[in-house]
């Protein structure tokens, strides 16, 4: 039996996940990063991408946005705007958001308007490439 | 004694408006519902966020950073003398709430009043006409946001929010929304947005008794903020937006109840009045009827 650590995973419109975790992998700005228990104190930004956590010996996968993590010694918590299975992502809505993002990248926009636009391209390509990855296995 | 034609009309009226409180009660109470779900899925991101975002300060190392509000070689800095504070205020898309529209915006002219230079951002119908009424500048809207909040419009309300406040047109973010203590109480709140504090007025203390280490941040402090901050923003406006539609619903939902219950009463009180005009009519007949056969028998 590996050591658990407490891990919350709050997504804006609901509450995710709440229960014990051997070991949680999540996107951070500069890369993965993978969790133990006993982890030391850590802050950090999470990035639109593939958040995976293993309890009880089950690994589970979730596309995950933007974000924030708190790891201290009695819990994890991760703050996102959403967290989703990949058998919940609606792929057709994900590939309309792709498409008018790539149309509206090709208009001209003020640099806010292009940060925006490229967030929500990324999201909707995260979506698409984590069910992809995970409902084609079955 | 009122005339019975006039009180027939009166009762009438009544009842063509009851059915229109009573048809916004009906309304109203589904959609609260709704709204009541999205609150409960939405409350524990939206404490639990501004608990955290208060630990996180509470642990941070000593740092400088535009969000915190304390860049020294900044001639922006906070001791300014006059602060530019930018309010958001949450107002509804439609009247007949009770007294939802009239306490946020009480309270949204009595913070206008201490400062000196503010900036104004509605969002919802009621909230817009009020201050255009009033002849007060709002230099943003956000229309048609009141009703079912969703994150891309928080998002849209952030944006707007982040590029003010690094651009320095802003120095301070508010918010003022309304929070739902309990089905039948909801309270006009104001939360501070931007700068971020040490200490944070308003916030609640759960959680912030852990002993006191430093938390490392990955990859630096600066590029973590750079991240967070704005995520904190969209997901505390969401928080609220979700909050003071909830609050809005039910509020309706009571007033329109209470506006029922009333014309109920009144009816009642008119027709036993109607009544006993009839009654008296009826009396007064008879006595004419018999005096005038008296009369003739003479």
């Amino acid at each position: 039996m590996k050591k658990t650590f407490h891990l919350e995973i709050l997504a804006s419109k609901r509450p995710f996940f709440k229960g014990e975790c051997e070991e949680l992998i999540f996107p951070a700005i500069d890369g993965e990063c993978g969790i133990l228990a006993d982890h030391e104190p850590m802050v950090s930004a999470i990035q639109s991408g593939e958040l995976r956590f293993c309890s009880d010996g089950k690994w589970t996968y979730a596309a995950v946005s933007e974000g924030l993590i708190e790891i201290t010694s009695q819990y994890v918590i991760i703050l996102a705007d959403t967290v989703e299975y990949p058998e919940e992502i609606d792929k057709n809505r994900a590939e309309e958001a792709k498409l008018r993002a790539e149309e509206q990248l090709r208009q001209k926009q003020s640099i806010r308007e292009y940060y925006r636009t490229q967030a929500a391209l990324n999201r909707a390509i995260n979506r698409l490439k984590i069910s992809q990855r995970h409902i084609n296995k079955h | 004694m009122p005339n019975m034609r006039e009180i027939r009309t009166r009762i009438n009226s009544i009842q063509d408006i009851m059915k229109i409180t009573n048809a916004m009660y009906l309304i109203s109470s589904s959609k609260l519902k709704k709204a009541k779900k999205a609150l409960s899925d939405t409350e524990p991101y939206f404490t639990r966020l501004q608990d955290t975002i208060h630990h996180i300060m509470v642990h941070t190392p000593e740092m400088q950073h535009i969000y915190l509000g304390n860049l020294s070689d900044d001639e922006y800095s906070c001791d300014k003398p006059v602060k530019k504070s930018g309010y958001i205020v949450i107002t509804a898309d439609k009247g007949l709430a009770g007294s939802y529209n009239h306490n946020i915006l009480k309270l949204a002219e009595k913070t206008l009043k201490s400062g000196e230079e503010n900036y104004l951002f509605v969002v919802g119908q009621v909230g817009r006409s009020y201050f255009t009424r009033r002849k007060m500048d709002i230099d943003c809207e956000f229309l048609y946001t009141a009703q079912n909040p969703s994150l891309v419009k928080a998002r849209g309300i952030g944006d707007t929010m982040l590029d003010l406040y690094l651009k320095h047109e802003l120095d301070e973010v508010y918010v003022i929304y309304t929070k739902m203590i309990s089905q039948i109480h909801a309270e006009p709140r104001i939360i501070q947005l931007l700068p971020l504090h040490k200490k944070m007025v308003g916030y609640s203390d759960v959680g912030t008794h852990h002993e006191h280490q430093s938390a490392l941040f990955t990859p630096s402090p600066e590029k973590v903020m750079d991240y967070i901050v704005p995520n904190y923003i969209y997901g505390l406006i969401f928080g609220t937006l979700v909050e003071s539609y909830s609050s809005e619903q039910s509020e309706r939902m009571n007033a329109m109840q209470n506006a029922t219950t009333s014309a109920r009463d009144m009816i009642h009180d008119l027709s036993l009045i109607y009544n006993r005009a009839r009654q008296a009519a009826i009396t007064q007949e008879i006595t004419e009827v018999v005096s005038g056969a008296k009369t003739q028998k003479k």
